[in-house]
């Protein structure tokens, strides 16, 4: 796509997914993470190095906030006075939530990052020109940037370290931003192979790094537009709707604010900065926590 | 007796399946054909090796003792990612990241490449075995020592046979941080050392310092186990989990609640349940009542620090819940009474009929001499008294590193050079390694062939087959079984000619076993096919049973503080640095702590009470210091620890390793205080008492954590709800 191509035909690029118009036809790739599994191990951030050659920038870096890890976990506190925390940590996986109208997108001055019809928030590296107006527009903080070239960094891949970099998988060079892609390399495959054969891909073919290393299976990944597989299930139990800013869940709560929901429904999925109207494709399922003990 | 008669029970006992009843098939070992490696070229590639397309091999994680099932994806012949083998009862297709950091530990640029002298000349293979053999002459078996880390299947078995070939006698098997007093406190209490644990049937856990997702013991099976008791799969609702433990672990940080009772306090709470429980009518037998009498709920509150209110909820709740499962973990076992401890919680675990419902009998690999040797730090001690003392004047080393892990009361650097010649089995130069004055390199656990046998065993038993996944990255590396078999060939030539390598040695011995080991019926090629794309051998199981009696346990009154060091030092066994012998991989150092975010560093945690009373804020270098030594670290400031104490994480500190490890962080190991649990000998971990002092220098912490802290500044991004208010059995 040329620039003038983009900016004669900016309304159709800019095309918020979805609308009634133009649904997503045969994929719509999406996430659901339950926090009450999720243990804060980072199994999936090492998983997310391992498959997406993401480098290690050493201790100065990550004091300049240039760490690459675009699986993080965040780790949060209870924020009412206690002394001990004594119901624990909250963990979260954070990682790109491929916004349906995401704010990134909007700002791009080249057109670099856009949405593909299978409804992932792409990243054009060779369009980039490391504006990084996408990563300060971020309101979930997953977009990072090569500050270095990494490959010519003694501490990324002295070699041999080099020979584990995955072929599939472009390693970045300096002035680029990159992020979290759904594990875009394996949805291909997986969309060729089904292709090939003459069907879709079915629920359960394809599974991102962090999801396939869970030890507790807390991610589940996969096409919301087929109402067989798990994550769409899960997504209509919990009845969030991709293209809605209030769930059923908010009935009755606009705060908006941290802590135990006020819902008086039995619902657990919600998505963050829901009031921000970007649309995430990642539901997450509230941690339960027992007040008997 | 004939020189070279076959004698059948030497062969099994060679073979690694002497002492159990072995199926074993007739004919020798007439080829090793299959274990000529080559290149593959891509003009005749096997038909499966297709550029760009990758190819998928079964092997076993090698990065703790766990033994997961590994697939490893492979393609233009190099291994780039692990994933974990589905067919593995033990972690179900699933991985952690210090298993998926082993490609980098396999790709380390810091590997040893040469097998070497103390002085850093290179050697061939050929002059560095001869050394070996050199050196041997002339000392006896007493005076021939071996330190290793845990070993298991034909590995273990060939050092075994070595060993007897030399008439040595001195294995001392090392584990800086096992769940050792556990064991013995598990065989007093159930019989067995390590029974299956059934965290999916319980409907309560209480751990007592037990990190099972984090670093204890198999901790992917039990996050796996833990995800289902938390959807109430088999336990009729969501379980709820208790920890209690001083210092917030990975798993603390998960439990609904979690209790710091004071330091060492463990047992105590423990019977003070098992009082409460019995006031509050759970029949309990008259003895083990008695003996509790003391420990009322007012008298248990005061020395644990642990309210009435809550040590009442407690016992009602799993009074009203059963099963339940009470677990102790190292947070509980550190200590001179940590073998007390821990009989306490399994008393616990007794009186609420666990036994035979949430803790059961284990699967068993029915070879008793694959099984594996499971250590602790009494090994050390041991091997460090011999080495004081002079016994020993050649020491083997292998999958250990104790010039790094043993305390620096131990002397053991100082008496290591007591020993002439010293051998080091490494695949870096570690401390230990330095101190060598010769060097064998080590394959990769991607290079290497090998059996492992898991010391807990989840569903049925198997034998893991670790099988190289890529050609050899350097030409002088030799796996440890190829070193060994070489080594017993210096000995006892005839047993082992017909085994060109330990290759050939593995395939003979699992191929002439296949009778007993589901392969009846196939020819030997095809059985061998078939283990190696499983990726494991199904054993079947030995009999195992728990015992259910329970008796009674005393515990010794609470030490006093000692002014001069007012805190109490609880090190962390961290889950991707364990004992320090994964520091060198780059994923794992920048990979956050779970709990404090923190990479690249050692941190010295405080309650915010603990540091606003020394005036330490985040960032101060502060010293730790203790009757054994000191250390310099940041400290950061933590609410998820015990204002009595301050917690330093193991692993890092290292002075050799390599390039990611040297100079990062302080060693923990060093300062530890001599204290050592009395029944079973390891080291007290938990009984370091020490001062913390400002040194006046500031850092800026490197953590993931932002700026708020562990604020959510409001928003609702990580959500929570009242158990009460959801059933996650009907979820999707």
């Amino acid at each position: 796509m040329s620039v003038s191509n983009l900016l004669q035909n900016w309304s159709a690029v800019r095309h918020t997914h979805p609308v009634g118009d133009a649904p997503h036809a045969e994929y719509k790739w999406a996430m659901a993470i339950d926090l009450d599994a999720c243990t804060g191990c980072n199994a999936c951030s090492v998983a997310c190095y391992a498959e997406n050659n993401l480098p290690a920038v050493g201790k100065d870096k990550f004091e300049h906030g240039q760490q690459m890890h675009w699986m993080r976990i965040e780790r949060y506190w209870d924020e009412d006075g206690r002394d001990m925390p004594d119901q624990g940590a909250q963990f979260l996986p954070m990682m790109c939530q491929h916004c349906e109208a995401a704010p990134c997108e909007t700002v791009c001055p080249v057109g670099a990052t856009n949405h593909t019809a299978d409804g992932l928030n792409s990243q054009v590296y060779n369009r980039c020109v490391g504006s990084r107006y996408c990563s300060a527009n971020c309101p979930f903080k997953v977009r990072y940037f090569n500050w270095y070239s990494y490959p010519d960094q003694e501490i990324s891949w002295p070699s041999p370290m080099e020979q584990q970099l995955n072929p599939d998988v472009t390693v970045r060079t300096k002035g680029v931003m990159e992020k979290c892609t759904f594990c875009v390399q394996r949805l291909t495959v997986a969309k060729h192979n089904a292709r090939n054969e003459g069907r879709l891909v079915q629920d359960g073919e394809v599974q991102t790094a962090c999801q396939q290393a869970c030890p507790t299976s807390a991610i589940s990944f996969g096409n919301l537009v087929d109402p067989a597989s798990k994550v769409a299930k899960q997504w209509k139990a919990q009845q969030v709707e991709l293209a809605v800013d209030k769930q059923a869940k908010d009935e009755g709560d606009d705060s908006h604010e941290v802590g135990e929901h006020h819902s008086t429904t039995k619902l657990r999925g919600y998505r963050i900065f829901e009031e921000l109207r970007a649309y995430p494709s990642v539901m997450y399922l509230e941690r339960v926590r027992e007040s008997a003990v | 007796m004939i020189e070279n008669e076959f004698n059948r029970r030497d062969f099994l006992k060679v073979l690694g399946w002497g002492g159990a009843a072995v199926a074993v098939s007739g004919c020798g070992f007439t080829s090793v054909q299959d274990g000529v490696e080559n290149v593959v070229s891509y003009v005749e590639a096997n038909e499966y090796m297709i550029p760009g397309i990758g190819v998928y091999f079964n092997s076993t994680c090698a990065q703790c003792d766990a033994a997961c099932g590994i697939t490893g994806k492979v393609r233009e012949g190099r291994v780039l990612k692990l994933e974990g083998n589905a067919a593995s009862s033990i972690n179900r297709g699933r991985l952690c990241g210090l298993g998926q950091a082993g490609v980098q530990a396999h790709y380390n640029p810091d590997r040893v490449t040469e097998p070497r002298t103390g002085k850093g000349e290179k050697l061939d293979w050929e002059k560095a075995l001869g050394q070996v053999k050199e050196k041997l002459t002339g000392v006896s078996g007493d005076e021939i020592a071996f330190l290793t880390g845990n070993l298991s299947g034909h590995l273990k078995v060939l050092l075994g046979n070595y060993m007897d070939a030399l008439g040595s006698k001195n294995h001392f098997v090392y584990d800086a941080v096992a769940p050792a007093v556990m064991r013995a406190s598990n065989k007093k209490a159930y019989g067995n050392e390590m029974p299956a644990l059934r965290l999916d049937k319980a409907k309560v856990i209480v751990s007592f310092g037990a990190d099972f997702l984090g670093s204890w013991v198999s901790p992917v099976n039990f996050s796996q186990q833990y995800a289902q008791f938390r959807k109430g799969v088999n336990n009729g609702g969501r379980g709820v989990l208790v920890q209690i433990e001083p210092k917030m672990t990975l798993t603390g940080a998960n439990a609904d609640r979690w209790i710091p009772a004071n330091p060492g306090t463990e047992g105590v709470l423990a019977l003070g349940l098992i009082n409460a429980l019995g006031a509050a009518g759970v029949s309990i037998p008259s003895d083990i009542a008695a003996s509790v009498s003391a420990y009322g709920v007012e008298r248990v509150s005061k020395d644990t620090g642990v309210s009435a209110e809550q040590i009442q909820k407690l016992a009602a709740v799993l009074k009203e819940r059963s099963p339940s499962l009470v677990i102790a973990g190292g947070g509980a076992e550190g200590y001179a009474h940590g073998s007390q401890n821990a009989a306490a919680v399994a008393l616990l675990n007794q009186v609420l009929g666990n036994v035979g419902k949430t803790v059961e009998a284990p699967s068993v690999v029915p070879f008793p001499q694959l099984a594996p040797t499971a250590g602790g730090t009494a090994g050390l001690k041991a091997f460090n008294d011999g080495l004081a003392a002079g016994k020993f004047k050649v020491v083997f080393t292998l999958g250990a590193n104790p010039v790094y892990s043993a305390p620096a009361f131990m002397k053991l650097a100082d008496n290591l050079k007591k020993a002439a010649f010293k051998v080091a089995l490494a695949d870096a130069i570690d401390e230990t390694a330095a101190q060598a004055d010769l060097v064998l390199p080590l394959d990769s656990a991607m290079e290497s062939w090998g059996t492992v046998v898991a010391e807990y065993q989840a569903g049925d038993a198997h034998i893991g087959i670790q099988q190289p996944l890529m050609e050899r990255l350097y030409d002088n590396t030799r796996s440890a079984g190829d070193i060994l078999l070489s080594l017993v060939k210096q000995q006892k030539a005839d047993d082992y000619k017909a085994f060109e390598d330990y290759y050939a040695y593995l395939r003979g011995a699992v191929v002439q076993a296949k009778g007993s080991l589901g392969g009846a019926g196939m020819d030997d090629d095809e059985f061998w096919s078939t283990v190696l794309s499983s990726g494991m051998v199904k054993t079947g199981n030995a009999s195992s049973s728990l015992r259910t009696s329970a008796s009674a346990v005393t515990l010794p009154a609470a030490a006093v503080a000692d002014a001069a060091f007012p805190l109490r030092l609880l090190p962390y066994v961290q889950p991707s640095m364990r004992d320090g012998r994964h520091a060198n991989l780059p994923w794992l150092q920048e990979s956050p702590d779970p709990l404090t975010t923190i990479v690249w560093d050692s941190w010295v945690e405080m309650h915010p009470k603990t540091a606003a009373k020394l005036g330490i804020v985040e960032g101060d270098i502060v010293e730790v210091t203790s009757k054994s030594g000191s250390i310099k670290a940041q400290a950061y400031i933590f609410p998820g620890i015990h204002p009595d104490a301050v917690s330093v994480p193991f692993g890092n500190g290292h002075t050799e390793l390599g390039r990611y490890a040297k100079g990062v962080g302080a060693n923990v190991f060093q300062m530890l205080d001599p204290v050592f649990d009395q029944e079973t000998g390891e080291l007290a971990i938990n009984e370091t008492h020490v001062k913390v002092s400002k040194t006046g220098k500031r850092v800026i912490v490197v953590k993931e954590e932002g700026a708020a802290g562990g604020s959510q500044a409001g928003k609702k991004i990580a959500g929570r709800l009242a158990s009460n208010n959801v059933d996650l059995s009907k979820e999707v």
